[in-house]
């Protein structure tokens, strides 16, 4: 029954630009996948504790490398797009033994540092990434010699993307793996004193983000075939924590729901960009006060509640408790 | 990316010594304003250890409020500079008793708060002054000709109310019963409220006070530069680097901090161009993180 549901809605979603060809709905469907991805990413940072504004650099990784991989040398689009996520791995590889370390607040002003020499570089090389001006003509993606041009075949590889993304992050925190890295967030010294080696599960989770966030990257250079070092600074892993705080950090239908309802926003406050970032602004301080669980974490409880009233014993705290035990199930 | 911060350009350059001597007082008089945004940056962050993303936007605010007053109404330039700053101060407290004041002791959320704050505030101002780059007519004009340096006026305007300022400050921790329990909280926040210091006055003082500075450098710094709502991520970014440089926190790590980049800065802006002299900031960063992570003056945990 679930099954039938899901397999409905991911047909629905699939088919409808190809009956409904609106180039501006399809590309914010476009958006839409890629944010999910993105926020994905960054939800697998808030997981495992740590604030990485780091993220937009690993994009960056990713567009730069895969976009230099086709144009200077040839590479066919598909590993040319696998190049790109495996790229911003191996550097979150190289950098996150030391990076991870250290914790919290210094983790955060690292990754911002790192984040902005990151930049700097993509700015200041610029025979290699061209400078401010970045690079253009990016071939759009194509396999087996078959070019994609149309808006909704794109959309349908944003929604694969997105879909795909959100199985693995998904699976990853249903599996043992999950278990670990929540348990290290809760109580790292517990989870070491059990003999798990914790520091090599926060790198594969940081590696794993970064790669997310790298085919991200790869796939928004391909779709717009134009990039430029500003798309990268602060302001991108900004976007992902806003999202993820919105929908919801406990679970992946968190960043999927907070995508949904943001990348909409600057397309309609699209002449008043100034009022797109207020609302951000608005918007997070009013989550962060009132519903520090996000949506996800709303409509949870409601439904614990509902389901508490049902049954025999129902009383509204137990409701609560309800919908925190199912928070720690279904996350 | 906005534009580095532009280092004053030496006048004269005859030879190495007064290169080395211009060289040390664009240092001096740029590092002085990054003390300022540090020391107030790294206040918060002692007190209530919160790492205040907004500081940027205390530091336009204060840009803003000398556009207002000295550009727009006529008010004295000086005491435009002490309005703004004490003015900025008590939006501090504010922002601090209705919205940071429920993110003490949760450093994710708080430092997204904080990002939510910078948010929109940056927003606001971009909203009501627009976008363009605005000025304000400089109080004094002309240099003063050391001989082997050359020393803007206005700089040294900005060089001497940040002195005057530090000292007032220095005092106010010594030898005030408010500062002694601002550093009782430092040091361990549980302890000073079992002797009685009520982090519910503490706080925003600090936040206060922190945000006096950051507004107090910004109306300070508005003649010599362009004001805009974008204005304070570069100098937050700057107290960034300098709270980790002298370890987040740590007052004198602050002061040496920021005096140290400066220098830095304008030896490799001198020598090569801001660009270096910023990645340089950051590879500072990066490197001191990984090998004494609390910076260099800051404690062990």
């Amino acid at each position: 029954m679930r099954l039938a549901a899901a397999v409905l809605i991911l047909v629905g979603l699939a088919a409808w630009p190809f009956i409904y060809d609106q180039p501006f709905y399809v590309h914010m469907g476009v958006m839409m996948g890629l944010w999910v991805a993105l926020a994905l990413s960054m939800n697998l940072m808030l997981r495992i504790g740590q604030l990485s504004f780091a993220h937009g650099a690993f994009m960056g990784l990713g567009a730069y490398a895969s976009a230099l991989a086709t144009m200077r040398l040839g590479i066919p689009f598909p590993i040319a797009f696998l190049s790109g996520g495996l790229a911003a791995a191996s550097v979150a590889a190289l950098v996150g033994p030391i990076f991870l370390r250290i914790r919290g607040v210094y983790f955060a002003l690292l990754t911002f540092a790192f984040g902005e020499v990151v930049v700097l570089t993509f700015v200041e090389w610029v025979e290699v990434f061209g400078g401010n001006n970045g690079l253009f003509g990016i071939p759009k993606p194509s396999l087996f010699g078959l070019q994609m041009t149309s808006r909704p075949a794109f959309y349908l590889f944003a929604l694969t993307f997105a879909v795909l993304s959100f199985i693995a992050v998904r699976a990853i925190y249903n599996s043992q793996f999950g278990a670990v890295i929540t348990s290290i967030d809760d109580n790292e010294m517990l989870t070491r004193s059990i003999g798990i080696d914790a520091p090599r599960y926060r790198l594969a989770a940081f590696c794993f983000s970064a790669a997310l966030a790298g085919w991200s990257g790869a796939f928004y250079a391909h779709y717009l075939t134009f990039i430029s070092p500003e798309a990268f600074g602060f302001w991108t892993p900004v976007n992902m924590v806003v999202i993820n705080v919105l929908g919801g950090i406990a679970s992946p239908w968190g960043p999927v729901v907070g995508a949904l309802l943001l990348v909409p926003l600057p397309e309609i406050l699209r002449d008043a960009k100034e009022y797109q970032v207020l609302s951000y602004g608005i918007l997070l301080m009013i989550f962060l006060l009132f519903l520090p669980d996000g949506l996800v974490g709303l409509a949870r409880r409601w439904r614990g509640r509902w389901r508490a009233a049902r049954s025999a014993e129902g009383r509204s705290a137990a409701g609560l408790e309800q919908g925190k035990r199912e928070k720690r199930a279904a996350a | 990316m906005t534009a580095p911060w532009p280092a004053v350009l030496p006048h004269c350059c005859a030879g190495r010594h007064m290169l080395l001597a211009q060289i040390l007082s664009n240092g001096l008089m740029t590092g002085l304003v990054y003390v300022l945004m540090a020391l107030g940056f790294t206040l918060i962050f002692g007190v209530m250890r919160i790492v205040n993303f907004a500081h940027g936007e205390l530091y336009m605010l204060g840009g803003f409020a000398t556009l207002i007053l000295f550009g727009n109404l006529g008010w004295n330039y000086y005491l435009t500079v002490v309005v703004a700053a004490f003015g900025v101060g008590l939006f501090g407290v504010l922002l601090q008793s209705l919205l940071l004041k429920h993110f003490i002791g949760r450093e994710l959320s708080g430092m997204i708060m904080a990002l939510a704050i910078a948010i929109t505030l940056q927003a606001g101002a971009n909203i009501i002054f627009g976008p363009e780059e605005q000025s304000v007519p400089r109080p004094v004009t002309g240099v003063l000709d050391l001989g082997a340096a050359v020393v803007p006026y206005d700089r040294l305007v900005v060089g001497g109310f940040t002195l005057v300022i530090l000292a007032a400050f220095w005092f106010f921790l010594q030898f005030t019963r408010w500062g002694l329990a601002m550093r009782a909280v430092t040091q361990d926040s549980e302890m000073a409220a079992v002797q009685g210091v009520r982090p519910g006055f503490i706080h925003p003082l600090a936040f206060g006070i922190g945000s006096l500075l950051a507004g107090g450098a910004g109306a300070l710094m508005a003649p010599i530069y362009t004001i805009y709502s974008y204005m304070g991520e570069l100098p937050m970014l700057k107290a960034f680097v300098v709270v980790i440089l002298g370890g987040l926190g740590s007052i004198p790590g602050a002061v040496l901090g920021g005096l140290l980049l400066g220098l830095v800065e304008s030896f490799f802006a001198t020598m090569y161009s801001t660009t270096v002299a910023t990645m340089i900031g950051f590879a500072l960063v990066i490197v001191i993180l990984i090998f004494r992570p609390r910076g260099l003056l800051g404690r062990t945990a």
